[in-house]
């Protein structure tokens, strides 16, 4: 074909691909991030949304240790040393703005959802 | 104070929320009423003790909002709450004679602030009396922070200091803050208050959430005065609105001491606050002025009712 005819087809191609992937991330739905935060420190960044197995991680510090369990669209804490388990207790944290917090241990767990309120009055 | 608090601070640097961190500490090193060297341990302690200024303006607000909510509120419960165990996690259920033994300690009317000679402030305790700040102290540290923060050019910041919210400002651009409400009979939010107006607080007191089980029976946190039981009026929770974080913190307490019908009067009389109100009975109480700024979860089963004044 002709140059001019090329230029024309690749232009037209990347101009669909531009709005076939802007398309696709306008209609991502957002789940959240997930920060788990080790004495204010960010120690891990979690896309809930694209977690596809359920997966376990520990968080250590000279505090203690925290068993951090990760499944599509949700965390929570599964097993901890600290004293009184709260942490534990608390369940699965999915799309709320309350984090899950291991005071004795310094470790937050917390969304950051765009959409999601901006605190919880308890 | 031992609880989780978070502080969102715009146009704020790392040593203006290490500042503020520090302002924490220094409120709860002087409040507290286990910490050694507190002024609040030595006044209980000792029956009375000389007192820095931030402390004897918080001990008489709060003795004029149990003044307002004729005891409803009362700091000198202390004996009573550490009667059943609240304070060391140690929950029974007393005797009878145990509580009853106590009660004429609790009596706000009795707590004296003077002032010395030098200018400083003294307060004074009948004997046996203790007192503990602990129903105002986040609301009013919250206060504190705010003004220090804006003092300091910050013009929209969000601190959540252990579920109580105050606001310094509106979010950067003049939208409101969104803040859930707990729904204290599931896991979810009752709903959503949009803080339409700049530097509000936001307190929500109930049983819910500090209780202990004993029989079959649940016994909460909040003592009601007046009987040295745990508060049994009908509600699940209360949540107050208002620029003052101290008369949330202390109206959203009495009012679940005081119930429905005392509350709502209160209410009407004062013509101050906002609030949102949970009945055992499945209703959720909206004061009037509340209406335009509070959106119902979906998921939230209690029926809602609009009070008016």
């Amino acid at each position: 074909m002709k140059t001019r005819t090329w230029i024309i087809l690749i232009v037209a191609f990347t101009l669909t691909a531009l709005a076939a992937s802007a398309w696709i991330l306008m209609s991502k739905k957002s789940s959240g991030v997930a920060q788990v935060l080790a004495d204010g420190e960010l120690v891990r960044t979690i896309d809930l949304a694209s977690v596809k197995e359920a997966y376990t991680f520990e968080v250590t510090t000279e505090k203690g240790t925290n068993v951090i369990l990760v499944e599509p669209g949700r965390i929570c804490v599964k097993d901890a040393d600290c004293k009184d388990h709260s942490c534990v207790k608390m369940g699965w944290l999915q799309d709320q703005a309350t984090p899950i917090v291991c005071l004795p241990h310094k470790l937050v767990i917390r969304i950051v959802d765009a959409d999601g309120p901006d605190a919880v009055v308890q | 104070m031992d609880t989780f608090m978070s502080f969102t601070a715009y146009g704020a640097d790392e040593k203006l929320l290490q500042e503020a961190e520090e302002i924490v500490r220094g409120i709860e090193d002087r409040l507290s009423v286990t910490k050694e060297g507190s002024e609040i341990r030595r006044l209980n302690e000792t029956g009375q003790a000389d007192i820095s200024e931030e402390t004897a303006i918080l001990l008489f607000s709060t003795l004029l909002y149990a003044d307002m909510t004729r005891g409803a509120l009362d700091p000198s419960i202390y004996p009573v709450t550490k009667l059943w165990g609240f304070t060391t996690g140690e929950y029974r259920v007393p005797a009878r004679g145990e509580i009853e033994a106590l009660l004429p300690l609790v009596d706000y009317t009795k707590i004296q602030i003077t002032e010395n000679e030098a200018g400083t402030s003294k307060a004074m305790l009948p004997e046996g009396a203790m007192i503990d700040l602990g129903a105002v102290a986040k609301g009013f540290t919250g206060v504190v922070l705010r003004d220090y923060l804006r003092q300091k050019g910050v013009q929209s910041a969000l601190l959540d200091l252990g579920g109580n919210i105050q606001a310094v400002g509106k979010k950067p651009g003049g939208a409101p803050f969104q803040i859930a409400v707990k729904d204290p009979g599931r896991d979810g939010y009752l709903g959503v208050l949009s803080l339409d107006l700049p530097d509000l607080a936001v307190v929500t007191s109930g049983a819910y959430e500090r209780y202990f089980e004993e029989g079959g029976v649940r016994y909460g946190h909040i003592m009601d005065p007046k009987s040295g039981r745990p508060a049994a009026s009908g509600l699940l929770s209360v949540t107050v609105i208002h620029n003052d974080g101290v008369l949330c913190d202390a109206m959203s307490t009495a009012l679940f001491v005081m119930g429905e019908e005392r509350a709502i009067e209160l209410w009407r009389k004062l013509n101050s606050f906002e609030f949102l109100i949970v009945t055992e009975d499945g209703r959720l109480l909206v004061s009037e002025g509340n209406e335009g700024r509070f959106t119902k979860d979906s998921g939230c089963a209690y029926k809602a009712e609009i009070v008016h004044r």
